[in-house]
């Protein structure tokens, strides 16, 4: 090798190398964001008593729960709302009671805006892009020929069970508050 | 002075520096349409030391964002100023697209310009970004909902999406580091990316100067130019031998500067007549329907074709291919002949503009039809003044500007009664306007505790109406039958006695709950509730079944005892079977809201919840003292984002 090749390669090198001290944590400074949060999501919570749901109208209810925000903590946010929705409790004998009802995150699975109940029509609404679901989550085309469907999927069902309080004897709503990814035509938990 | 210049050029060579601009010439001479690029570039520095000034003041973070914002506003220059950098961003998107319009029909993308072609297109895109990446650094509602719908709409492109999502976001959620993520975007990276190919940009005007078809002169062939041509077009030019010629400076300059000042001022103006919008503070809690900015209309109606997994056809793949397209187009130019280029270019023009015309039209014209965004959008108008008008009452607390409408009872109220009382109760008022229950079962409570709402009760004919106990149980009951008695049979003569005797029992009864509205109207005389209080434990023996201070017993009525009051209606709220009020089997259906004092997280209200829903009712809130200048009425769609 001549010398002015090694002084070359050399002076490159070095440079990399300075280069490569700030560029390496300067990068996973910036993939910090790809962590996961400590939000308090993943909780079973007593959303509702089942006797204060009416039936066939969906209730909306808050799932409140400690938010972290990179560096605070907000103790009781509203990390969410859940439709809540009653079925009439003429289903087959011997059915689940839990069947009784159903559990929507409120987040619209197409961007992410907030779900809202069109009370005209009984159904789900999302007015950001007028996705339009039924009462069972699924979706619904408004009118033959018109816009089609935006949402990619159905509502996002969540998990739900009937519990009785063991001193009030009371039976309430259980949710298990989940989120998942907006925009995909799969069910998918947010990582 | 000039001996100061001569001392400062003999040791810095300043002249010859700027030699390039001051001798810089014209060779068809001066035009105005010429003047895009110097406006640009002066609205560019106008942002540049507008947007400086307001990082003196500006601190990026959820609990701070509003606040800061809301104090830059506070004064007249913060408030004119950001104006100014509100609204000639929006002039500059306007002016970059008349920039590269004009450029297009011009034919000045012609070798060897391809570089300035390519560069002041990527600027275009940038800018785009410079502008969306501003637009939430307010805090305000309409921003922080439009990048996290922006969030989500990268985040559903196939394969990087979702990383660039959490790198922009700066996690799941939008925070803290969302503003700063922003902040470093807006302030530090988009800046420098900018103002890189923006002098890469002017390097090339001044290397290639104008072009040949700029110059108004014959369409060559562009392959026979050589390179010492190419340095120097406008000696290589027929043209370049017509005398006079005239120097850029100040021939061009003076049209430059003109075109800039109509621009500013009409930028200034609106910014001091309106100022920046700045909308309520972002909180997920609040109803809100967002809209992009009118420049990004047109991708929010195109998305409306492409649904499900080929979203990223309209938001990614179409305006990166019609991207594409103008960096390609003078390639496909080249192979036209002038006449066919010419044709082609107007017609590229024409499409272009149609179509994003017309897009952006229709999706305008869809939120006019549609009642639905119109209220929602006259709701957040109202949030935001009324968040403004919180937030001039006195300074913020550490926790931020989110508090303001979270404990207002005003903003609070209505919601709180829509979601847990309004399937039974009403809350109109005379003229129907309020929130209507699903299906009336109980009094409407507009009003309740006020005389006029009180003296209902004590008419045989209101009392038993829907309005008041009609729909419910109490309609057959004790309280309705004693006050159709005090009426039966007697003369006309008694019957207006009695009416005035119930309305002093009414005004008695309507101080009990103190309203704070009723206090400032002054309908708290005294002699009045003397006699009404008479009344009521006397002859028209109330507290045969209701008590009422040391009269009469608990247990068969509610208790009259501060009827109304903060205290009563949130006891009442909280239980109603307790014995103040229905004990019992006598308890209508109405729920329990907030009975559990061990667990406040099983009840239906928390403890903040109840006090705001019960503070609403009472019409106990912050007003602002009336001012003379009524607020202008906005139009929600013209408005913008």
């Amino acid at each position: 090798m001549r010398r002015r090749t090694l002084l070359k390669w050399v002076s490159g090198c070095l440079g990399a190398l300075c280069a490569s001290v700030v560029g390496i944590p300067g990068v996973s400074f910036v993939l910090q964001a790809l962590r996961k949060s400590g939000s308090d999501v993943d909780r079973v919570r007593r959303v509702a008593r089942l006797k204060d749901l009416p039936i066939g109208k969906p209730v909306a209810v808050p799932i409140v729960g400690a938010r972290e925000d990179a560096w605070t903590v907000h103790p009781d946010e509203v990390l969410g709302r859940v439709w809540l929705v009653k079925r009439p409790s003429d289903a087959k004998d011997g059915a689940e009671p839990t069947a009784q009802v159903a559990a929507f995150s409120a987040t619209c699975p197409h961007l992410g805006c907030a779900v809202q109940h069109d009370a005209k029509e009984n159904r789900f609404l999302c007015p950001c892009h007028r996705a339009i679901f039924g009462l069972d989550g699924e979706r619904v085309v408004a009118k033959k020929g018109s816009q089609k469907n935006p949402s990619p999927r159905a509502m996002d069902l969540l998990d739900c069970r009937l519990v009785t309080d063991k001193t009030t004897q009371e039976v309430w709503v259980e949710v298990t508050f989940q989120k998942f990814e907006q925009g995909l035509t799969k069910k998918v938990l947010k990582a | 002075m000039q001996s100061f210049l001569n001392w400062l050029d003999a040791r810095t060579d300043y002249r010859q520096l700027l030699a390039p601009i001051r001798n810089r010439v014209l060779p068809a001479g001066p035009r105005w349409a010429y003047s895009t690029a110097s406006c640009l570039l002066w609205l560019f520095i106008i942002q540049l030391v507008t947007g400086l000034l307001l990082m003196l003041s500006y601190s990026p973070s959820t609990t701070t964002a509003w606040a800061s914002v809301h104090f830059i506003e506070q004064s007249a220059a913060g408030h004119f100023l950001r104006g100014v950098h509100h609204f000639a961003s929006h002039a500059l998107i306007i002016l970059c697209g008349v920039h590269v319009v004009r450029v297009l029909l011009a034919r000045a993308f012609q070798a060897p310009r391809e570089l300035l072609w390519v560069t002041g297109l990527l600027l275009f895109p940038l800018m785009l970004l410079w502008a969306i990446s501003g637009n939430p650094l307010s805090g305000g509602l309409k921003g922080v909902s439009q990048i996290e719908v922006e969030g989500h709409i990268i985040g559903s492109t196939p394969w990087v999406g979702p990383i660039i999502q959490r790198i922009l976001i700066g996690g799941e959620e939008v925070g803290h580091l969302t503003l700063t993520h922003l902040y470093f975007l807006h302030v530090g990276l988009l800046p420098l990316l900018v103002i890189g190919l923006l002098l890469f940009h002017i390097g090339q005007v001044y290397r290639h100067g104008l072009s040949v078809a700029e110059l108004g002169g014959p369409h060559d062939d562009v392959s026979h130019w050589s390179a010492p041509n190419l340095t120097n077009l406008a000696a290589a030019h027929p043209l370049a031998m017509m005398p006079p010629r005239l120097k850029y400076f100040p021939h061009q300059t003076v049209r430059n500067m003109t075109v800039l000042t109509v621009v500013f001022g009409i930028v200034a103006a609106i910014a001091w007549q309106h100022g920046a919008p700045l909308d309520a503070p972002a909180d997920p809690t609040l109803p809100h329907t967002p809209r992009p900015e009118w420049y990004f209309r047109s991708l929010f109606e195109l998305r409306r074709y492409f649904t499900g997994d080929w979203e990223f056809v309209a938001t990614i793949i179409i305006p990166a291919a019609v991207l594409g397209f103008f960096v390609l187009f003078p390639m496909l130019d080249r192979k036209c002949s002038p006449r066919v280029s010419a044709v082609l270019r107007v017609l590229v023009v024409l499409c272009g503009v149609g179509t994003w015309g017309g897009l952006t039209g229709m999706s305008y014209l869809r939120d006019w039809k549609d009642a639905e965004y119109i209220a929602s959008s006259v709701e957040v108008d109202a949030l935001s003044a009324r968040a403004r008008e919180l937030a001039d009452r006195s300074l913020l607390p550490p926790e931020g500007a989110i508090t303001l409408l979270r404990d207002d009872p005003k903003t609070q109220g209505p919601l709180l009664f829509a979601r847990h009382c309004a399937s039974c109760h009403s809350h109109v008022d005379a003229s129907g306007r309020g929130l209507v229950a699903s299906e009336p079962s109980a009094p409407n409570l507009h009003g309740f505790g006020t005389a006029e709402w009180i003296s209902g009760t004590l008419d045989p004919q209101r009392i038993a109406s829907a309005h008041y106990f009609g729909k419910t149980k109490f309609a057959e009951g004790d309280m309705v039958s004693k006050v159709k008695e005090l009426f039966d049979g007697i003369e006309e003569v008694e019957a207006v006695k009695m009416r005035d005797d119930l309305k002093l029992v009414a005004q008695a009864l309507s101080t009990e709950a103190a309203l704070p509205r009723a206090a400032a109207a002054g309908h708290d005389a005294q002699a009045p509730i003397v006699a009404g209080r008479e009344l009521l434990s006397g002859r028209l023996s109330c507290t045969d079944c209701h008590r009422f201070h040391d009269k009469g017993e608990l247990g068969s009525a509610p208790d009259l005892t501060g009827y109304g009051s903060r205290e009563w209606l949130l006891g009442m709220i909280g239980n109603p079977q307790h014995e103040r009020f229905y004990s019992g089997d006598r308890n209508d259906r109405m729920p329990a809201f907030a009975e559990d004092t061990e667990h406040p997280e099983r009840n239906l209200l928390s403890r903040r919840e109840l006090n705001l829903l019960v503070d609403w009712l009472r019409s106990d809130w912050y007003e602002p003292p009336m001012t003379s200048v009524p607020a202008k009425p906005r139009n929600p769609i013209l408005a913008g984002n």
